[in-house]
Parts: C-alpha cells; structure tokens; sequence
C-alpha cells in the first residue's frame, strides 16, 4: 500500500487541474486560476510538481516543444479522492456549525 | 536575459529537468519583483530538498519520507554550539560581575568553537561527495555563522 502523503493546498490544486486530462505547466496555472482565483508563480507551481512527481502522484509524458504535458497516476487519483473525502467532511461538518449559531 | 539570471539560482540538476518548462512559463509573463522572489524561494527549496530528483534514493517515495542535509546532526550540531557559545559570551558579560567567572566562561566558549572544527570538516567530508550543491549551502552557513560568534569569543577582554 502507499504510504499516506498530507498534500499541500498547491498539490491539492495540481490533482484537481489534472484529474480531466493531461496539462503542462502553463496549462495547469490557467486551469488553477480559472477553478481557485489563484495564480501560482512558476516557483511554486514546479516545487509542487516535482514533490507530486517524487511522490509517484503524477509522470511527465512526451515533451511538446519546451511543455512537457504531465498526467495523474492511480496512486495520485486516489490521494485526491482521499483529499476531497476529508475536506467533504470538514465542509459538512462546517457548514452544519455555522448554520446552527 | 534576467530570466536566465534568476533560473541560474536552481541547482543545475533541477535546471536540467525543468528549466525549459520553468523558462517558458516565466516568458508567459512580465516579470515582477513577486515573480522574482517566487523563483527565489523555488530555489532556495531545490536547494535544501535535491532529493526530490532522485525519488529512487528513496523508495517509499513520500513527501513527508523526503529530508534535507540540512536537518541532518551533523549540520545542526555546529550551528548549535555556535548558538550556545554566543548565549555563553553574551551571558558572562550580562551576569559575572567576578573577573574568574567571566575568564572560566568566555574559556569555555572558545572550547566550544574549537571544538566545532572537526565538526564541520566531518560534515564536509562526509557530505561534499553525496548532496554537492547542499552539502555546500550547509558548510558556507556553518562557517559563516562560526565567524560571527568567534569573533567576540577570541576577542572578547575580560
């Protein structure tokens, strides 16, 4: 089994950009400012892809020109799954808070 | 231009693996000082973690199995006598009003800074070969910060 890694909130954004498709770099920014308002700096969106790829989350496939497109692994669609099941929970349970005050 | 500056702050292993991707998305772009200072702080981090191009050294592959030299004990151990030996100089000039006191304290200090020495060699040797580029960020911190506390403890008067 693979071991349980705490994904960061720019990991969390990476998987959600990939989990419709394979995106390169630029593509994943602009899909991430579309779904969040966020726009990561390049800085920061590669030390999260390459954490993500160490991790076994995500792979580079065959470069287009200087893009290299990267795709969600099994083990990085299940870490996203596992992500969103907790922040269901945290939302449920958030939101029942707060209606009851 | 500046573009190739601030890409020539990562370690050239990472520069090698996303350089291209890293240069393409910064010419999307005007640069900006928070630009400028994302890429610095992305390379600072290829720096401390060059594990992360390397995920064979490290089977289970996790973000969290992942560590830097720097958190290594020899790393930490000089910065912490350094640390101590300047909390020991600043202490007797603070507290020993007695000139025996004072000269027992400020011995001690120098003790411990000399002590550092083969300390920070082992450090080198031991990881210079293995992590080049962070081996070497941790040897320049190490020195740098025996520097500014053996100053005052050598030529400190008592």
């Amino acid at each position: 089994m693979a071991p349980k890694v705490k994904l960061s909130s720019e990991a969390l954004l990476i998987l959600t950009s990939l989990a419709d498709g394979t995106k390169h770099g630029y593509a994943i920014q602009q899909d991430i400012v579309r779904l969040s308002g966020r726009r990561l700096g390049p800085g920061s969106l590669y030390g999260a892809i390459a954490r993500l790829e160490a991790a076994g989350y995500i792979v580079a496939t065959e470069a287009e020109g200087p893009r290299r497109p990267y795709r969600l692994t099994a083990s990085g669609s299940r870490a996203l799954a596992d992500a969103v099941e907790i922040l269901r929970k945290v939302t449920t349970t958030a939101t029942r808070r707060l209606a009851t005050r | 231009m500046r573009t190739g500056i601030l890409l020539s702050l990562y370690p050239a292993t990472w520069r090698r693996r996303y350089g291209e991707e890293l240069e393409d998305l910064l010419e999307t772009r005007p640069l900006t000082l928070l630009l400028a200072l994302d890429i610095a702080r992305g390379a600072f981090d290829a720096h401390l973690h060059p594990e992360l191009l390397q995920p064979a050294l490290f089977p289970t592959g996790g973000i969290h199995m992942s560590f830097s030299t720097l958190k290594r004990p020899s790393a930490l151990i000089p910065l912490a006598i350094s640390l101590a030996s300047l909390s020991l100089v600043l202490g007797e000039v603070a507290f020993f009003r007695e000139a025996d006191q004072q000269n027992r304290a400020l011995r001690l200090s120098q003790l411990l800074m000399a002590g550092q020495i083969p300390l920070i060699a082992f450090f080198a040797v031991r990881w210079l070969p293995r992590t080049r580029e962070q081996a070497l960020l941790v040897v320049v911190l190490q020195v740098v910060v025996w520097l500014m506390v053996a100053v005052p403890v050598y030529f400190v008067k008592v």
